[in-house]
């Protein structure tokens, strides 16, 4: 379990960072998102432990707000995509026949199709055309889940459509069912607790692919909007200059890579890999 | 930093490897010159001089075909496929009134007499008695169709004369907008054969290295679509001979990539019309000033935030005035960008010769801010953002195109700048097709966008002030009046100004009209925006323009030292 | 087999029609059109002049009439004019799909080889797991364009060794290879990890299997037993890996791609999806999803082929 154990323990450190953040930004006086003009790409110093971006402000406090619009992402979207992903499984395993061929039909579709220009696609459209809030950084992180719940939900409804066939197929499943055993009894009781374990798997496999993709939105120009911080969006602002202040690109990209390795640890622990 | 952490490591087996496989020292400037190899940041589509404008293509064409006119470094009409700029004095320009009485006018230009395509053919009026005729039949698809609506008439006493008819009186007919020539002994044909495919057809895109094309130094004989053009000295041109053999132009749309390409020796320049971000080639010059020359030149680009003048808190002129005392804008310039672009004070560029001199930019004054601010009605509130008597906050949109990090940056500032004068900018960029496609174009917007508009010297904002034309459905969203800005005496203004012949006679007007914007502020005016040029040490005689003619029309004074 | 080959081909040839109606729309529904576009170039087109574009354009048609006339250009080989490119959309994808194919070939490629045998090394040498699966992690864990830009920086930039990206301008393997080399790298990079993983896996199940322990038990050297009986076992389940990347084999690595500069399928499926560019962004569309759908299918044959437990369970 040292694998697992790692991974949540990585984890929770950046959680820890997003939610000290209000009170480190106490500490140090300062504001991640309104800039100082008379301090860019500042070195490190007392006052700025990482240093300041192109705008003057603190790296090590944007991060850490940078870590909550991160993080939140990978979550929500993992969630998101699990709940889909179990609902669809779980209705593809237990109907069958044609809602299953259905079901599974959608998913080669959204297999088939090259997820990154439709992410665009979805990206570049006005979110206040569906309702959400144009302009705050939780309305892009709304956006942003959806879009990854869109796609991510196939990879999770296949697992559980796998785990969720074979426990039906067994032989006290039958025999409960015989006996009379009401279908919902029997899928809350006798399949849920099979799907646990492929489902939280998947799930933080899901967190892992969420914050790369964040990142890969936001080096397009389609991500959070400024001047909240995100991973990505730290990272993609560095990069004009990145050849005259790499550690304002250099930052970013090791907490991206933390937090999923992070993650990974955490799907492989799970998965039982470790002995 | 990092590079020289990992240059420092032992790794004797990977240099070995690699050193099999590493570039000859110098990379494109071990070449000895004869080549010439210049990055860009946008492709081109069409090669045609006439259907889109692209800034991209207008670089490149720069090398490989000239127009008939344009605007020099010094910013004064300049003749290029022509003899000299029509004018009343030199009697190519004259009043007249047309067939239905109403007053017209005639201008004459005479072509080049050593100018021609590349297959040897000379440039003749028959060449622009197409671009004419093509232009007037609005199936063809050319840009700028106003001009061929008011060209009436096409008249040619000679190979070498072309005279137009205009419907209407206006100071700079003469230089003649879009209007050059194209090669009719190529192009007529296709176009003859089929006008509404004739964009898909032309020879400039189905047979772009047809050296009959080309009447500039240089022809294009080589494209690879979207990622570069390679061009040749053009054998059939009669001026001064260009310095290099062969160049190479090649699209590379990442900013840093563009940059580390430059570093690592592959491109010898960066276009200052499409490279690098201003603030970019300011960090490059402070570490490689050696090795390049920078030239920075405030260009016909005025960066501005467009206000929505229907939103009932933007009504205010006070707001209005208010928003711009609240943004310091030298200390943006300054610390973003090293006092290389000028604030402006309208849209007018200081360099333009209708400047009113006496009209100072705004100041940063916040204490004026906040005394326009309580006037009209907003009282700072608990949360430090003011509000008015109703409890309604004072809170703005901030827009830009996202992905354009220079813009995102000042937007950000500016936010932070208004927070301090108690008003909150709300910020929600979009992708540029979403934001000139939809929100502009079809006002959907409802506080402040930043955008640039690209113009030339002595450029009638007409389009941006005429209360004709604010977009709406019923006129199909033509116009680019977007913030809605409606003056009778505007209006006036911009019908008088292209009437009037006699520049002096001009200038009063234009101090009006620049007197106006400055007041009313349909639009908060930020700066002009540099492009930012930068070549090798052993390259002499580039002048950046900073108007919509591009650098690379000069090319044969480019010269390797 | 064959019985399968003829159910899923129409389900494949449906999955493309409605793809490519839904593509279709979700394009048209974006906003700003090339009308739009056109008319922030040109200030000065008059109300009159953007009705009669339209029309020339067939803008003023239903969207559902568009794309009717749009599939039976296709189905009568006509797949138009790319409006970005200015040439016609099958001409501009060649070049790109070349581009493509030949840098995610190599790279993938590369990652499938030393994935794999990554992935062995850590089931037959027990002591060398941790190390793998740490690269593993890594190599996954790091974004792509961050690891592409940090490569320029210290081989093209730094130490100038090969190129920061772009094609080279004079011709030859050695000189193309050396333009391949860093985005090749930064890709397998990305890609090394899955395969790792997946070989590792399989392989520690197959090494438990009791034919294995049989063969063990006839004496058969370890190497003999890890590269014939187990190996091939163990590949099955990669094939579906292999398959999805032969999806991207063609619509490219758009960072990738980018940051080098390179001519790709994700480059240009991006451009035209968000330029507008109908024609080309339903012809990349297409050949991305026919070429994913067939691959799969051609993945679920083999796997049946190898594996006769999953040929009875659906036979």
């Amino acid at each position: 379990m040292t694998r697992l154990r790692l991974g949540l323990a990585i984890l929770a450190c950046l959680a820890l960072g997003a939610l000290a953040a209000p009170w480190v930004a106490g500490w140090l006086g300062l504001d991640p998102d309104v800039p100082d003009l008379l301090a860019r790409q500042a070195g490190p110093s007392p006052e700025h432990p990482l240093g300041t971006d192109e705008l003057g402000r603190d790296i090590l406090l944007r991060l850490l707000y940078g870590a909550r619009i991160s993080l939140a992402v990978g979550l929500a979207a993992a969630i998101a995509s699990s709940l889909i992903g179990l609902a669809a499984g779980l209705l593809s395993a237990w109907r069958g026949g044609w809602v299953d061929a259905l079901l599974m039909r959608l998913a080669d579709f959204l297999l088939a199709l090259p997820a990154l220009p439709l992410l665009v696609l979805l990206a570049a459209m006005d979110p206040a055309a569906i309702g959400l809030p144009r302009g705050s950084a939780w309305g892009d992180v709304g956006r942003i889940t959806l879009i990854l719940a869109l796609f991510g939900w196939v990879g999770v409804a296949r697992l559980c459509r796998a785990a969720a066939l074979s426990t039906l197929a067994r032989d006290h499943i039958r025999a409960a069912r015989a006996l009379g055993v009401s279908e919902a009894r029997l899928l809350r009781r006798h399949v849920a607790p099979a799907l646990a374990a492929p489902l939280t798997v998947a799930g933080s496999l899901a967190v892992a692919g969420a914050i790369l993709a964040e990142s890969t939105l936001s080096f397009l120009g389609l991500g959070i909007q400024p001047p909240a911080s995100s991973w990505g969006n730290m990272l993609a602002n560095a990069q004009d200059l990145v050849f005259s202040a790499p550690m304002a690109a250099l930052w970013p990209g090791l907490a991206i890579a933390l937090a999923v390795a992070g993650a990974m640890l955490v799907a492989d622990g799970l998965r039982g890999q470790d002995r | 930093m990092i590079g020289r952490m990992i240059e420092a490591m032992p790794w004797r087996a990977a240099t070995l490897a690699l050193a099999l496989l590493a570039a000859p020292a110098g990379g494109a400037a071990a070449q000895g010159h004869d080549t010439l190899t210049i990055g860009l940041s946008q492709a081109t589509g069409t090669f045609h001089p006439n259907i889109e404008s692209m800034l991209a293509k207008s670089y490149i064409l720069g090398f490989a075909r000239r127009p008939l006119t344009g605007h020099g470094p010094d910013w004064r009409p300049t003749c290029f496929a022509c003899e000299s700029i029509p004018t009343l004095e030199n009697g190519q320009v004259a009043l007249e009134n047309t067939p239905d009485g109403k007053p017209g006018m005639r201008v004459t230009w005479r072509l080049r007499a050593d100018l021609r395509w590349g297959d040897g053919r000379p440039v003749t009026a028959e060449d622009l008695r197409f671009a004419w005729e093509a232009g007037r039949a609005f199936e063809t698809g050319f840009g700028g169709a106003e001009f061929y609506r008011q060209a009436y008439e096409f008249l040619s006493d000679g190979p070498r004369s072309v005279t137009l008819r205009f419907d209407r009186v206006s100071f700079d007919a003469g230089s003649a907008g879009g209007f050059e020539p194209l090669p009719a002994h190529i192009d007529r044909a296709i176009w003859e054969a089929d006008r509404r495919n004739y964009r898909s057809r032309t020879a400039y895109d189905t047979n772009t290295t047809n050296p009959g094309l080309w009447n500039g130094p240089y022809r294009i004989t080589a494209v690879q679509p979207g990622a570069g053009v390679t061009l040749e000295r053009n054998d059939a041109w009669a001026g001064p001979a260009p310095a290099f053999r062969r160049i190479n132009i090649r699209v590379v749309e990442n900013s840093a990539a563009l940059e580390a390409q430059l570093l690592a020796g592959q491109l010898d320049m960066i276009a200052g019309e499409l490279g690098l971000s201003l603030d970019q080639a300011i960090a490059l010059e402070r570490r490689a000033r050696g090795r390049f020359r920078f030239e920075y030149r405030p260009g016909l680009v005025w960066e501005h935030l467009d206000l929505r003048l229907d939103n009932p808190v933007l009504r205010d002129v006070r707001v209005r005035q208010a928003l711009m005392l609240a943004i310091d804008r030298p200390r943006i310039v300054q610390s973003l960008f090293d006092n290389r672009q000028p604030v402006a004070a309208t849209a007018i560029h200081p360099d333009d010769p209708m400047l009113d001199r006496s009209l100072a930019p705004w100041p940063h004054d916040p204490a004026r801010a906040a005394a326009l601010l309580e006037e009209a009605g907003w009282r700072p509130g608990p949360d430090g953002i003011r509000r008015n008597a109703t409890g309604e906050r004072l809170a703005i949109d901030l827009q830009t195109t996202a992905g354009n990090r220079s813009r995102e940056t000042v937007l950000q500032v500016i936010q932070g700048q208004w927070r301090a004068a108690g008003i909150e900018g709300r910020i929600a960029n979009q992708p540029p097709r979403v934001l000139f496609g939809e929100t502009l174009s079809k006002r959907q917007f409802n506080g402040a966008v930043l955008f640039a508009w690209i113009s030339s010297p002595e450029n009638v904002p007409r389009t941006t002030l005429h209360s004709d034309e604010i977009p709406r459905a019923a006129r199909n969203w033509s116009g680019q009046n977007y913030p809605g800005y409606s003056n009778p005496e505007m209006d006036a203004l911009l019908e008088a100004l292209p009437q009037e012949l006699d520049a002096e006679k001009r200038r009063p007007l234009w101090a009006r009209l620049q007197a106006m914007t400055h007041r009313d502020l349909p639009a908060l005016p930020l700066w002009h925006r540099a492009e930012p040029h930068v070549w090798p040490q052993w390259l002499e005689g580039i002048r950046p323009t900073g108007n919509m003619s591009p650098s690379s029309l000069w090319v044969t004074d480019w010269r390797v030292r | 087999m064959l019985r399968i080959v003829a159910w899923r081909i129409p389900q494949i040839a449906a999955t493309l029609l409605l793809l490519s109606l839904a593509a279709y729309l979700a394009i048209g529904a974006m906003p700003g059109d090339p009308i739009a576009l056109a008319m922030m170039a040109d200030p000065r087109l008059g109300p009159a002049d953007i009705e009669r574009m339209r029309a020339l354009h067939g803008l003023d048609q239903p969207l559902l009439a568009r794309w009717w006339a749009w599939l039976s250009g296709v189905l009568r080989g006509e797949f138009g004019y790319s409006r970005l490119f200015a040439r016609p959309a099958a001409e501009i994808l060649w070049p790109a799909l070349r581009g493509s194919l030949v840098l995610l070939g190599t790279a993938l490629g590369l990652a499938a080889l030393l994935g794999i045998a990554a992935g062995s090394l850590a089931a037959l040498r027990p002591r060398w797991r941790g190390a793998v699966d740490a690269l593993a992690l890594v190599s996954q864990a790091l974004p792509a364009f961050w690891l592409g830009i940090l490569m320029i920086i210290l081989f093209a930039v730094t130490l100038g060794w090969l190129p920061a990206g772009g094609a080279p301008d004079a011709p030859g393997m050695l000189e193309a290879l050396r333009y391949i080399i860093l985005p090749v790298a930064t890709l397998a990079i990305a890609h090394l990890a899955a395969y790792a993983r997946h070989t590792a896996a399989s392989m520690a199940e197959v090494l438990r299997a009791p034919w294995i322990t049989a063969a063990r038990a006839r004496g058969a050297p370890e190497r003999r037993i890890a590269l014939v009986h187990a190996l091939p076992n163990a590949a099955v389940p990669l094939l579906s890996l292999l398959a999805l990347d032969a999806g991207a084999l063609v619509s490219g690595a758009l960072i990738t791609e980018t940051v080098f500069a390179r001519p790709g399928m994700g480059k240009l499926l991006t451009d035209a999806v968000m330029g507008n560019d109908h024609n080309l962004a339903l012809l990349a569309l297409l050949l991305v999803a026919t070429t994913t759908l067939l691959a799969t299918l051609a993945a679920d044959l083999a796997q049946r082929a190898l594996d006769p437990r999953l040929a009875e369970r659906r036979a």
